[in-house]
Order: C-alpha cells, then structure tokens, then sequence
C-alpha cells in the first residue's frame, strides 16, 4: 500500500521538486567528520544542487540524537528523503560508491 | 666476610613494599575471586578470551550483577547479541536484568551496527563513545562490559587502525576509571595466539576460558595469563555454568589437610556397632561392599537414616537410581526417607555418570558440601564412578571427593559392587583401599538351597572389631544380624 502512494506521489510530483534530506552525524571536528563535512558538500553541488538539505549533528553535543539514530560510529551520514532510507558509514571518500548509495543520479 | 655482603645484597633485591595493594572489584564469582586474590583490578581493563560457547558473556553478567547488588552500575555494550536475546538468557537463570536498568544498575547498550549500512572510508566509534559517556555520568557507572572487542576490531580494515582505534579506547576507559571486561572470541581449542595479539599486552589481566572434550566428556577450564601488580592462581581450573552461573572449583590444597577422626557414632543398627565396637568413627570413610543384591544400599542408607534421625545432615550422591526410585525401594526394608528430606537433614543427588566429567561431578558435590554442610555423605556405587570416563577418573573423582571430605570431617560411606570372584582384588581395584578405614563386606551364599546373607568387617583402622562372618537379614524394619 506503501509502495502503491509513494509511486503515485513520484507520478503527480515532478521529480525535479523533490528535495534530498541528510543528516550528517560528526564528532566535533575529529579529520574523518570534517572529511565527511566536506565531501558530502561537494557531491550534493556537483549533482543535486539547490535540491538538498544537509543537517548535521555533532554527537559530543548532542549523544541523546546520537542514539536515537541508532548512530555508534562517526561520521555517519542518514539519507532521510527520498525513501528509501540509507546510511552510509565513514569519510565518504569513495564517491563513486556513495554517489551509487545516495542515488545521486545528476540532475542535468 | 660473606655476611656483610649478602646482607646488602638482599636489602638490594629488595621485596616490593606490601603496603600498597591493588584495589580490585569483586567478579560475582566466588572461586574466580580466589584464583585473582580477590578479584579484577579496579579502574582496569581486563581481557576474557575464549571460544564460542566458553562462558564469556556469562562471566561479563555475573560481574555485572555483583556491581548492581553493591551499587556499583554498570553497562555492557554489546556487538553480537540482541538485549532481548541477552535479557531473556538472563531470565532464565533467575536473573532479573530488567528490573536493574529500570533502578539505573545496569544498562544494555545495544552496539549492533546496521548491517544494512553501507562502508565508505574511515569512521571512528565516537558516537557509540559520547552516548556511553552520557550514560555513565548519569548512572555513575563502575563497570563496563564490552562484548566481544573482536567484533568491534574487526570493523577496521587495517591492522593499524584497529590498534589505534583499540588503544584510544583503552585510553577513553582509562580516563572514566571503569573496571573492565572486554570479551574476545579465540577459535583454536588450546589457547593459541588471539587473532589481536595486542590485547594481551594491552591488558592489565587475562584470562582464558575454554571447553575441552577428552573421552567424550567436555570440561571447562580456565586460566590466568597475566595480571599486573598482583599475584594470582597459576594452575588450570575447571568450571562448570549451571543455572546460576558460573562456578569455579576452589583450589585444591596440596596439603594433607586431615582433620583427625572424630568420636564413634553408630553404624544405625545396634547389633553392627557391637561388631565395631562401638559403630562408626566419625569423619572417617567407610567401604561398604558387596555383590549385587546384597543389602549394601540397604545398609548405607540403614546409616543414612539413623543420622538423619540424630539431626545430622546427610548428602546421598546416587550414580545408579533416582531418589524417586530409592525413597521407593527403601520402603521396602522400611527405611522412610521422604520425611528426612522434608525435615531437611537428607538430600539426595542422583546423576549419571558419563553424563559429565569428574571435574564437573566434583563441582556438584563441593558445592553441596559447602551450601548444605552434610556431616556425612555416602556414594552409591563407587563403582559407577568408572563411567565418568575411565578408571582414572574415578579414582580422581574418589580421591579430591575423599580429601575434601577429610579436609571438612565429614564421614564417607562408599558403596561398590564387586563380581564376587575375588572381593580383595575388586575393593582395591579402583586403587583407593588405602584411603579406607573401615571396610564392611556383604554376601550372598546359597547354602543349602537358600540364600542367606554374610556380613564380615574386613578392617577397621584404628579401631577394634569382630572378625567373624554375621549372618544378617533384610527385614521389614531395616536389618537384622544374626551373631553366628
């Protein structure tokens, strides 16, 4: 049932409105969040600029997001919207494959 | 000349200053702490490897319980298991996990990465961090368990980032003064090198738990690698996990440790204590034996029950019949038991032989001579005991059953059955005759086509005694010798 309003929705909706939502899980400004910070910045411009919203949240500040996240390791980046949802772990220095885990196809 | 000289050169060597001694928290495990000298060191990390199914998470729990029940809280983070899972494992041996993370004691941290997840380069564990540290201040935590450190290790993709990533922790735990366990699985039976040999180093105490199979009986042991600042027990120590928990056997005295035979207590038929002169010695072992059917369960328990009756307590450990099966056949001679076990002065263990190890057999028993403190204890038949895998074992089992026995005065009644070809042979066959004091023979004689019943006292150690066959019946109100 799910499936059947998600599909309609991308129908009616034109795909070019539809916003991409990540949160972005750092740990102060340890080099492998700032790493993250930057990459994930980088890629959003490159492919779906002005169609993204990055939150980020540093867990020293707040642990309670932390866990209610499920989030253990840092950084950790949650893409919330579009479903499905995908976490991806670590610095993001692998673009081909977090641009594939993102499904950030280009936008043209 | 010399004196000088040597005098100087002991001051040199000099005994470390015994003033200080390392603080340590309690395992929860009674024997483990003997081993350790009093237990884990505090503020510490202490690295518990051992292969699947060796008791680890166990250990980690009873640790953690221990610290709930004095107020020290704890958390165990887990990276394998489910809290359901560990929580439900816990219920079932009566521990009630919920109820101490509902007072703030304990706190099941679920570390289970989402294998869903995707990996994309270098990550650290300073989420899972930040969340214990606010955990900790808020519960004031004294514990931590982390279960299994090689789960967590191996997220990294290199063996420096797992050192790094391993020594930042130790230094995180360090820093918040936690006593640690940290599990850590190892395949190979004999503790063979670690997959993360560093974890030795870095730990300040190592303990190795493992599970091993000899004559198709398995045995858990445990050993002691290191423990920095602090002596410890260097010998392999079997334990057994029952329902409530672990049990470590405490460390057998290398010292004959006897207590000297006590005063004569009767044999529970006045007739037989005639024979002895005076019955029994207390704290002394009794051989009771015989061919089958001769009475010899008849004539421990006619002991068993007259004991009971004076108030003392008696420990039965039954390797060939139920106590179902012998409160029932001992109606028979009119031995009632049931009313001993209700009033609480018999308690009886029945157990099959092969179905564990001599080490695990003797854990059973010690523990009972030391939760239920029995006066006397008797083992019907000795020579069941073989079972428990070879002659060998039985003889050990015999044998320590026997020293802690004498270590606590306890009185021995054994019971064996022998073919009947040759009785001297068969009592000395499972090579204990010497640790014997008193040894009571039973017979079946067809004489003249009817089947009476002999009864010799072979020896008595210390004591005098009848040598004389007695010819004795089963009644229905116990035995009956007749002086022939």
């Amino acid at each position: 049932m799910m499936k059947a309003r998600k599909r309609g929705k991308h129908k009616s909706a034109k795909p070019k409105s539809e916003t991409y939502i990540f949160r972005l899980f750092v740990a102060g400004n340890e080099p492998n969040s700032s790493q993250a910070r930057g990459n994930l910045a980088r890629l959003c411009e490159e492919r779906i600029k002005g169609l993204y919203k990055i939150e980020t949240v540093d867990v020293l500040q707040d642990p309670t997001a932390a866990h209610e996240n499920k989030v253990l390791v840092t950084p950790t980046l949650i893409l919330i919207k579009p479903q499905p949802k995908v976490t991806v772990l670590g610095n993001l220095s692998d673009t081909k494959q977090v641009i594939a885990a993102l499904r950030l196809t280009s936008t043209r | 000349m010399a004196s000088p000289k040597r005098g100087a050169k002991t001051r040199d060597a000099g005994r470390p200053h015994k003033s200080k001694k390392l603080p340590k928290v309690s395992t929860g495990i009674a024997g483990l702490d003997l081993v350790l000298g009093g237990g884990l060191p505090t503020g510490r990390v202490t690295l518990l490897s051992g292969g699947p199914g060796s008791g680890k998470t166990i250990m980690g729990l009873q640790f953690l319980l221990r610290g709930a029940r004095v107020d020290q809280a704890g958390i165990l983070v887990m990276f394998e298991e489910r809290g359901t899972a560990v929580r439900q494992n816990a219920w079932s041996r009566g521990w009630n996990l919920a109820r101490l993370e509902e007072e703030n004691k304990l706190y099941l941290m679920d570390a289970r990465l989402d294998p869903q997840a995707i990996l994309s380069g270098e990550f650290s564990i300073n989420a899972l961090l930040a969340i214990l540290d606010q955990r900790i201040k808020a519960m004031r935590a004294k514990l931590i368990v982390i279960d299994a450190v090689d789960t967590l290790l191996n997220l990294y993709d290199s063996p420096k980032r797992e050192r790094l990533e391993l020594y930042a922790l130790h230094e995180w735990l360090l820093n918040r003064k936690l006593t640690t366990i940290m599990t850590n699985k190892i395949v190979s039976q004999e503790e063979g090198p670690s997959r993360y040999p560093f974890l030795d180093f870095m730990a300040d105490c190592v303990i190795h738990v493992d599970q091993r199979v000899t004559n198709q009986i398995a045995t858990r042991r445990l050993r002691v690698i290191k423990y920095r600042g602090s002596g410890y027990g260097r010998n392999e120590y079997p334990f057994i996990i029952d329902k409530n928990g672990i049990n470590v056997a405490p460390i057998t005295s290398n010292v004959l440790e006897h207590r000297p035979p006590g005063p004569k207590i009767s044999s529970g038929d006045a007739k037989l204590d005639e024979i002895l002169a005076g019955g029994y010695k207390c704290g002394t072992s009794i051989l009771i034996a015989g061919t089958a059917g001769s009475g010899k369960t008849t004539m421990a328990c006619v002991f068993t029950r007259a004991a009971c009756l004076r108030g003392e307590r008696v420990l039965y450990l039954n390797f060939e019949e139920s106590p179902q099966a012998m409160i029932s056949n001992m109606l028979s001679p009119g031995l009632a038991l049931q009313p001993l076990i209700n009033k609480g002065t018999l308690l009886i263990r029945s157990y099959l032989p092969e179905a564990m190890g001599v080490e695990e057999h003797l854990l059973h028993a010690l523990k009972d001579l030391d939760g239920f403190r029995p006066q006397h204890i008797a083992v019907d038949a000795i020579s069941a005991c073989k079972r428990m895998g070879s002659d060998q074992a039985a003889f050990e089992y015999l044998m320590r059953l026997l020293n802690a026995c004498k270590e606590r005065g306890i009185t021995c009644i054994f019971v064996s059955q022998t073919s009947g070809l040759d009785i001297a042979q068969d009592i000395s066959g499972i090579g204990i005759s010497s640790l014997i004091d008193t040894v009571v023979l039973l017979r079946r004689l067809p004489i003249d086509g009817v089947i009476v019943r002999e009864l010799i006292v072979m020896k008595t150690r210390g004591s005098k005694h009848s040598e004389q066959p007695h010819e004795f019946r089963i009644t229905d109100s116990g035995i009956d010798l007749v002086k022939t």
